[in-house]
């Protein structure tokens, strides 16, 4: 229980603009501040900041879930962000699973060779890519590609004024630019997934044939006996969840965007390393709850 | 139309405005001068329920916008119509789009009839041929006419507000912004022009409020600004003072 307090301050240390902030202490108000002196009240200011960060972080996540389900609906939104999101991503993500799937498949034959298992490679490789390394992969691929792009196009729009102009003409910014994102994310980021899975077992099936000079049908058929109900739904619950904090995370800091030029770098930079943090914290918990959940024993 | 009663405004710990108060009415041709970071487009936003005052009130035609919700404000923001500093176009939009936005928005038009309506705003403006041409390859003068047109295609306002509307541009498309603004206000309709080019300010114009540290420092006539004894001001007129139109 002690470690709370040390999570939450962390927690916070994200959300910081500069590091001259961290240095000052932002969250314990020292004893040695009088109170009501200008440097007390700069705490105080900042505690109130952190907290409204958080706040408006959920606040936006929550309406842009709700968002999803009610009108006005803008599609071609939505379908352009699918394009941006989807297609954009998907040549990265198959590169980055071949060799992701090649890199393990070779490590397990180095290993397991020796042992006399390597027919437990396709065993291994779809369980751990199935339910572990493909949605996080997947997800942190997409949170430096799509994150960054979502923080700074909203950023930039922060910046010229084109949210403050939504607003003037009633349209609801988080309606008609944060639903469409999360809606993409949510809809690509397992279609990624999935296609990135495939391509990283096939990865794995080149170097266990060709290069561990194992039987393909053995290595399939070790693979077939690990896609059951429970790795799918391990490995396909991830991506929605991830997909949904790096729409959320991304917009959020591209709206929250002040300071020009060095404000959008910090908004982009923040997005991303937020998000990063975010999918692997994530990750555990989901890994912890599912295995919990779908009856596997630890 | 629009009354600011003792209203504080601040970013952080910066404080923007301090109990300023003042009242415009729709008709009135109003400009707002003052130097840079001293508040001007600040007010515009609370104008328009885009920021929070810290304290004070915001009346809109009598009623107190201070604590209307987003949704609560959309139809207060309707009554207005806002140009931007540098227009604000959407850059993902070509003109037409940008133009059309608000017609798709809110309106079951059909495209020949928003056609049709965004040709006849950009021939009032001049920018007919402009229509296909993506906000990156239009001049700073161009930008600031199609948001003014963007702007007339939304809705019919009360009153106009314009944020620095010719900063940054030559003096011939400055002139020709100026000659824009007061061709809108011939039917009565005021407007609020934010600049710190008096030059500019004194062609359309006819009441003036300088803003400095926080509050009004002046209000007047055009008559009265020349002759008073503020030092603040008579520094901020002293590039009109030398001019041979004077």
């Amino acid at each position: 229980m002690d470690c709370f307090p040390r999570l939450a301050k962390t927690f916070c240390y994200l959300f910081l603009p500069t590091l001259s902030t961290i240095k000052k202490g932002f969250i314990d108000i020292p004893n040695s501040i009088e109170k009501g002196s200008p440097l007390h009240r700069g705490h105080s200011l900042r505690i109130k900041e952190v907290i409204s960060d958080f706040q408006d972080f959920y606040t936006l996540s929550g309406r842009g879930l709700l968002a999803l389900t009610r009108q006005p609906f803008y599609f071609r939104d939505t379908i352009e962000q699918m394009d941006y999101t989807g297609t954009g991503s998907l040549i990265i993500i198959l590169l980055v699973s071949l060799f992701i799937g090649m890199a393990l498949s070779l490590q397990l034959a180095a290993e397991l060779s020796g042992l006399g298992f390597k027919m437990y490679i396709g065993r291994i490789v779809g369980v751990s890519i199935i339910r572990e390394i493909g949605p996080v992969m997947a997800a942190l691929v997409f949170a430096g590609r799509v994150g960054s792009g979502m923080a700074s196009e909203l950023g930039s729009m922060v910046l010229g004024h084109q949210v403050d102009t939504l607003r003037v003409f009633g349209v609801d910014p988080v309606k008609k630019l944060v639903a469409p994102r999360i809606l993409s994310s949510l809809i690509m980021l397992p279609a990624l997934t999935f296609i990135g899975d495939a391509v990283s077992m096939l990865g794995g099936y080149y170097i266990a044939v060709y290069v561990s000079h194992q039987s393909g049908a053995v290595y399939w058929s070790s693979i077939r006996s690990v896609i059951n109900l429970e790795n799918v739904l391990s490995g396909f619950i991830k991506p929605f969840i991830f997909g949904y904090l790096v729409a959320c995370i991304s917009c959020y800091m591209g709206l929250s965007t002040k300071g020009g030029a060095i404000g959008l770098r910090r908004s982009t930079t923040r997005a991303v390393v937020v998000s990063f943090i975010m999918i692997i914290i994530a990750d555990f918990i989901l890994t912890r709850v599912l295995l919990y959940v779908l009856g596997f024993s630890v | 139309m629009i009354v600011f009663d003792k209203v504080a405004f601040s970013y952080g710990s910066l404080k923007v405005l301090r109990e300023t108060s003042f009242s415009i009415k729709a008709n009135e041709r109003v400009a707002i001068l003052g130097g840079s970071g001293d508040g001007k487009t600040t007010l515009l936003k609370l104008t328009l329920g885009l920021l929070r005052p810290d304290s004070g009130r915001i009346i809109v035609e009598g009623e107190d916008i201070t604590g209307k919700t987003e949704d609560d404000l959309r139809e207060t923001r309707m009554k207005f119509s806002m140009v931007f500093q540098e227009g604000a176009l959407f850059d993902s939009l070509n003109v037409k789009e940008n133009v059309a936005f608000c017609l798709r928005e809110y309106t079951k038009l059909s495209e020949e009839e928003i056609d049709r309506k965004v040709r006849e705003l950009l021939r009032r403006m001049g920018l007919e041929e402009a229509m296909e041409m993506m906000t990156e390859e239009l001049s700073g003068g161009m930008h600031r006419r199609v948001a003014i047109a963007r702007s007339l295609a939304a809705f019919e306002p009360k009153m106009f507000l314009y944020d620095e509307p010719t900063s940054g541009l030559d003096p011939i498309n400055a002139d020709m912004i100026c000659k824009l603004i007061l061709d809108l206000s011939k039917d009565g309709k005021g407007f609020i022009i934010v600049t710190h080019k008096v030059w500019d300010a004194m062609k359309v114009a006819n009441r003036f409020l300088f803003l400095k540290k926080g509050g009004i420092i002046f209000d007047g006539s055009k008559e009265q600004l020349m002759r008073t004894p503020i030092p603040e001001i008579q520094t901020f007129l002293s590039e009109i003072r030398s001019s041979p139109l004077l």
